[in-house]
């Protein structure tokens, strides 16, 4: 049920983001995969944000993006990227750049960090590229 | 599938014992400017109502009912005043699904229908409005959350497409300040020091007053989003506590009363001059 509507809400996103900005087939693909990964949680009570954001990895680099979140909440960061990036890796760091301890799961070109923030306000999320070279990357998040 | 079977397997023995650790370590750390330059969107920046309301949620038993507000008008003619005012109504959507109230679910589902259409919208929001209901007749409010998340992410998208990207982020504040409101009425209520604690928001205080700055100047010049875009300055303020500290009771009632006061600017039919 969950995955069913979480592949749903993607093809829903995809259908209205199509006005905006065409999203490439890349983009689709890695962010269907990330809700996959994502849909995992779901069946431990973790719902998943509707709302994603996709990019391209690059070696040596960080790919940022700044989330707020509330104490109380546990947060799963889901990302999937595809060839030729062979293996990414989510990383989560608090408002001062400082690198927080999660939980992780990695699977090659898949990857998740879990988290619980002890602050509410910003932190941000980082995907990052371990083997391979550059590619489309897509991440999601989860929160119970 | 068989990746998905092996990952639901890892992830759910690895949850049991995530969450006890949250302490961070320091190994590693990311310059300031990198920090700058970190991606910031709407999509994934700004959280759902529903993420605030599941933190505060599970920390006390909250009387989400009593946190209901009376029938507002869906009757706006000023475009900015039926954005804000569309952000506050799905707020009012997700309180009503923490309380568990389908009648008040279907209430708001179709308030929330009316108030789009007077945007213009897409008139695939209609098929949400039906969806809401039969969600709400059979109680499956967790499906009923994702709803709320998807209709408000059509608005938006909606809007997008019609050249009224500059009322996106009217709907986002909006449905942040009634957000606001509700829960440090409800901390106010019971007083709760982990309650307090989601009250921490400056960086998203921050970016909404950044997208508000780059809406149109007209837009930004009309009376109601000019005093809410000043309103906003002193609100951040109110909700930029150190790392670590608790608001305390007289905080949480100061933010209180200035969300109090935009949302009663937001709500009045006599629009400032």
């Amino acid at each position: 049920m969950k995955r069913s509507l979480a592949i749903f809400l993607s093809i829903f996103v995809l259908e209205a983001s199509i006005a905006l900005r065409a999203e490439t087939d890349a983009e689709v693909r890695t962010r269907k995969d990330a809700l996959d990964i994502a849909g995992a949680f779901s069946n431990d009570g973790f719902k998943i944000r509707d709302g994603h954001w996709c990019g391209v990895v690059k070696p040596h680099d960080h790919a940022l993006v700044a989330v707020n979140l509330y104490a109380g909440n546990q947060y799963w960061f889901s990302a999937a990227a595809e060839e030729p990036a062979k293996k990414i890796a989510v990383s989560v760091y608090d408002e001062t750049g400082k690198q927080l301890t999660t939980e992780s799961y990695n699977n090659e070109e898949k990857a998740a960090a879990g988290f619980s923030p002890a602050n509410s306000g910003q932190y941000f999320v980082s995907v990052d590229l371990v083997e391979g070279e550059g590619g489309t990357f897509c991440l999601v998040y989860s929160y119970k | 599938m068989g990746m998905i079977r092996l990952a639901k397997l890892g992830l759910l023995v690895l949850t049991a014992g995530v969450f006890a650790a949250t302490g961070a370590t320091d190994t590693g750390r990311l310059p300031a400017d990198q920090l700058e330059k970190a991606v910031r969107s709407d999509a994934i920046s700004i959280p759902t109502q529903g993420e605030l309301f599941a933190a505060l949620g599970k920390l006390e038993k909250t009387n989400w009912s009593g946190q209901y507000r009376g029938p507002m008008p869906v009757t706006y003619r000023n475009r900015a005043q039926i954005a804000l005012n569309l952000g506050g109504l799905i707020a009012d959507g997700f309180i009503a699904v923490e309380a568990k109230d389908s009648q008040q679910v279907k209430n708001i589902g179709s308030d929330i229908i009316k108030l789009a259409k007077a945007l213009g919208v897409s008139e695939r929001l209609l098929g949400r409005g039906n969806s809401i209901n039969e969600f709400a007749q059979n109680n499956e409010w967790d499906t009923l959350q994702e709803e709320l998340e998807a209709t408000q992410n059509e608005v938006k998208s909606s809007m997008q497409s019609h050249a009224d990207q500059d009322l996106v982020i009217l709907v986002t504040l909006g449905g942040w300040i009634r957000g606001t409101q509700v829960v440090t009425a409800a901390i106010m209520q019971k007083y709760d020091e982990r309650s307090a604690k989601v009250l921490r928001q400056p960086a998203l205080v921050r970016f909404m007053q950044s997208r508000i700055n780059e809406i149109s100047p007209e837009l930004r010049q009309e009376p109601l989003v000019k005093g809410v875009s000043e309103q906003l300055n002193g609100i951040e303020k109110l909700v930029s506590f150190p790392a670590g500290k608790t608001p305390t009771v007289d905080e949480v009632r100061k933010i209180n009363e200035a969300v109090g006061k935009v949302m009663t600017e937001i709500e009045s039919k006599d629009l400032p001059k």
